[in-house]
């Protein structure tokens, strides 16, 4: 589901009003995905899993649907998900600072161990937040999952490059989806050091109960770490008509502007469920492309454009 | 590295130069055996021990990121035997020396190297004479004259423009500090007989990683190979990527030589010499005690003649160089012997200004005189995917501004910068996405040192006419103005 992020990047460029990134984007096949009008708490069914379909899924059957259409070019590094692939390392900075606190704040309670981490990836995609994952010293194995087989036999086949990431029980992919995965009966034995939902919020049909199921697959003292884009005039003008109509770069249908979450409710909605209350146990971070400089952090960017939220799992949960 | 070798497929580059991607073929019988069958896989393999490989590998093993990485080192030449002795005497110096840049020096203290270096073997110097042999306009650049009258000098400036260092003994200190670290691979005295892809197995596809084939018999699979391994690269061969520019139809002569004195300003502030002459410029750098080194570009006539001549005719010829008119020099190259006397006669009916010149050379040490060709190549790109050009291979440089070594020495640094950078955020150190930030830090400043040399060595080629007087008003306009010189020297000592 993640080719979106590509998008979401390119929104930022667009912002940003210069034509140069786009030309990345010229490959992109412009099928036409029907949207269907968004008032729904969940989707029926989903069309990608060859299990039987749960009563309820937090799958959107269109998504899935485009985003086969995107999968091919994954991996190329000029291809439309370049900037996603930028945007890449700026996550593990944002999640080493999570877990090792900053000089201002002190650590966590209980700091995670720094070693032989356990990282749930939702909505993998091709893989390049898991492969990366996988590959840090400090990790002991990857799980990550998505509904969409097109694309996890890209991550798959991907994988295949790298003899670090198949090694036994380093990075194992899963067609699923979230609902499937069994909830750990001991979480601080079965559940993950980290979850990550990177640039998948925007695309589910109900944020509210997906981000439930996550949050029961975060380890005590783990941290469930997400990035999406706000829900703001500017972000809907960039990336549903500027960049789907006007300039006809990004496939019609990749986004719908109302699924987007903004952080101060993403914030409270943790909050009240007694997550992130202690200072440093939830952190924000707005991120900006700027064209010639990468992907930067912008303080305060988070309220109107793409953004990285982390929230750390009481201890005694 | 001659192209009879296989040097296996050329790759495609980047989305702009695809080059047709050739079958991979690999003879069978070279993989017989079944110890080569499958090669043993590497997070870096460097081919290439000079200064920059071996300043690559110091600083991967220096640091604690990426100390992890799984590393090896293929050299061709025996690096036991090329290395300097710890009783070397001080009257006998290699005629391969640099001027390391400062930053140069920065970088391996950083990397924990300069402290094996035999430091009474390094000579720093604190200023430069240069001037135009056919009007004799001049420049001296010293810290001291390039500040500007307002600033009163800082103790924390410098006052070492450049450090003088046989290339040996920068190489013999990354070797040690290697031994130190431990966790390199060094497959010493063996060649690299030939680089393919990958190919792909049930478990593996490893059609993108290059395969090195040593003269050994063994095989390794690089998650990225980094060519350091000179001016002639069969990395940058392997990977397709061209390299261009041209050969300036001048060779440099070399020599260690002692002179007279330890220099017009004594052992504490040595003074390097450099004149500009029609041929190419002739530059003589201080080394310890009353030693020297000799780098003088001429044509590959001039070379030849110089190298074939008795120790007295070459002294005299160098001393001439410094001090003679081009006209006198080049009649003196007419001959094959008998330089000595020639010299000395018209030496009595030319004034020096002896001061302002290097002390004469009164000895040169047997063997040392020696020449190379002069070129100036540009790789078109340092990195493709799974490959990294670094020093030589990426660029060679005219020798006049003695930057060969310390380019290098920056791209080690850097190329080690994006390593860092992408071992710690999980990316796979050999895509062309982890490595995009290395070309992009090295490449413009790399070509602009090749631009301003090439220029210089142009603008100087020119014996008569109306640019001799130009250049000459363009030295003695820097000369006057001390914040420009500053501006010069901070290029020079590897600043910004
Ligand atoms: C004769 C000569 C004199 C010079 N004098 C000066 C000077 O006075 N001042 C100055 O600043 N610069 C000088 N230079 C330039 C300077 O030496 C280079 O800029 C510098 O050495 C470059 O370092 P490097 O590590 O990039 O490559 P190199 O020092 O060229 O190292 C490349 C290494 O790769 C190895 N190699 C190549 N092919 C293979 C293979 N197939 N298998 C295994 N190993 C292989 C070689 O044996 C070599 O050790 C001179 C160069 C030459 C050739």
């Amino acid at each position: 589901m993640k080719s979106s992020r590509s998008l979401r990047s390119l929104a930022t460029i667009c912002r940003q009003q210069t034509a140069d990134p786009l030309r990345m984007f010229h490959n992109v096949r412009t099928t036409r995905v029907p949207t269907i009008p968004t008032s729904r708490p969940y989707s029926s069914s989903t069309t990608t899993s060859t299990t039987p379909p749960p009563p309820k899924s937090s799958v959107d059957p269109t998504e899935v649907a485009h985003f086969n259409a995107l999968a091919s070019s994954w991996w190329d590094p000029h291809g439309p998900s370049r900037i996603l692939h930028l945007m890449n390392p700026l996550r593990h900075t944002f999640i080493s600072r999570c877990m090792h606190g900053t000089p201002r704040t002190s650590k966590p309670p209980s700091a995670l161990p720094s070693k032989n981490l356990r990282y749930l990836d939702v909505g993998c995609g091709g893989g390049i937040f898991a492969e990366s994952a996988a590959r840090l010293p400090t990790t002991a194995s990857v799980t990550a999952i998505d509904p969409t087989p097109s694309v996890l036999a890209i991550a798959e086949s991907h994988k295949r490059r790298d003899p670090t990431l198949t090694l036994p029980g380093r990075l194992n992919y899963l067609n699923t989806s979230i609902e499937h995965l069994p909830v750990p009966s001991n979480p601080s034995n079965d559940a993950y050091d980290i979850v990550s939902i990177f640039e998948v919020l925007e695309h589910v049909s109900a944020p509210g109960p997906f981000l439930e199921m996550a949050m029961k697959q975060v380890k005590p003292g783990g941290w469930l770490v997400m990035s999406t884009i706000a829900r703001t005039w500017t972000s809907w003008l960039v990336t549903n008509v500027v960049a789907e109509d006007v300039l006809g770069i990004v496939p019609k249908g990749t986004h719908e502007w109302s699924k987007y979450v903004n952080e101060d409710e993403l914030r409270a909605w943790f909050l009240e469920r007694g997550w992130g209350r202690v200072g440093n146990e939830m952190r924000v971070q707005g991120v900006m492309y700027v064209p010639g400089l990468g992907w930067q952090e912008v303080g305060g960017s988070e309220s109107w454009g793409n953004y990285f939220l982390a929230v750390r799992r009481p201890d005694d949960e | 590295m001659p192209p009879r070798l296989q040097l296996g497929a050329h790759r495609g580059l980047s989305s702009t130069t695809y080059i047709i991607r050739l079958p991979v073929r690999r003879p069978q019988r070279r993989f017989a055996s079944s110890s080569t069958d499958t090669p043993e896989i590497y997070d870096v393999v460097c081919v290439g021990g000079g200064p920059a490989g071996l300043s690559l590998l110091a600083g991967l093993k220096a640091s604690a990121i990426t100390s992890g990485l799984k590393v090896a080192l293929i050299e061709g030449q025996d690096l036991q035997k090329s290395r300097l002795r710890k009783d070397a005497s001080l009257d006998s110096f290699s005629n391969r020396c640099s001027s390391l840049t400062p930053a140069s020096v920065k970088n391996l203290q950083e990397i924990g190297a300069w402290r094996h270096v035999h430091a009474s073997r390094v000579q720093p110097y604190h200023e430069m004479q240069v001037w135009d042999g056919v009007s004799d306009a001049r420049i001296s650049f010293d810290w001291e004259s390039a500040r500007t009258p307002f600033t009163p000098r800082k103790p924390s400036q410098p006052t070492t423009i450049a450090y003088m260092i046989e290339n040996l003994n920068t190489t013999t200190a990354l070797l040690s500090r290697l031994e130190e670290l431990g966790g390199v691979d060094i497959y010493s005295a063996t060649k690299v007989e030939s680089i393919e892809l990958g190919t792909d197995t049930q478990q593996l596809d490893m059609t993108s990683w290059p395969v090195v084939s040593l003269s050994n018999g063994k095989s390794l699979a690089a998650r990225l190979l980094v060519g350091a391994d000179g001016a002639n690269s069969p990395v940058r061969t392997f990977a397709g990527i061209p390299s261009r520019g041209f050969d300036y139809n001048r060779h440099g002569v070399v020599a260690s030589l002692q002179l007279s004195g330890p220099g017009w300003g004594g052992l504490d502030h040595k003074i390097a010499y450099q004149r500009f002459l029609p041929t190419g410029p002739i530059a003589m750098l201080p080394l310890p005690g009353n030693m020297a080194t000799l780098v003088w570009s001429t044509t590959p006539e001039r070379a030849a003649i110089l190298k074939s001549l008795s120790s007295d005719d070459f002294i005299a010829m160098v001393n001439a160089a410094f001090r003679l008119s081009p006209t006198d020099l080049e009649y003196l190259h007419t001959l094959s012997s008998g330089q000595k006397d020639e010299v000395a006669w018209r030496e009595r009916h030319t004034p020096a200004q002896e001061r302002a010149i290097p002390q004469r050379v009164s000895f040169v040490q047997p063997g040392t005189v020696a020449s190379f060709p002069l070129r100036m190549r540009h790789a078109d790109t340092y990195t493709g995917e799974r490959v990294a050009l670094v020093g030589d291979a990426a660029h060679t440089i005219h020798p006049l501004a003695g930057q060969g070594l310390n380019q290098g020495q920056g791209d080690a640094a850097a190329l080690f910068r994006t390593i860092s950078h992408a071992v710690s955020t999980g990316q796979d150190i050999g895509s062309t996405l982890a490595l995009e930030s290395y070309t992009a830090d090295r490449y413009a400043e790399n070509n602009a040192m090749l631009g301003v040399c090439d220029k210089l060595h142009r603008l100087y080629s020119v014996g008569s006419g109306p640019l001799v007087g130009l250049r000459s008003l363009g030295f003695r306009a820097v000369d006057a103005i001390g914040p420009l010189k500053g501006f010069f020297m901070g290029r020079a000592a590897g600043g910004s």
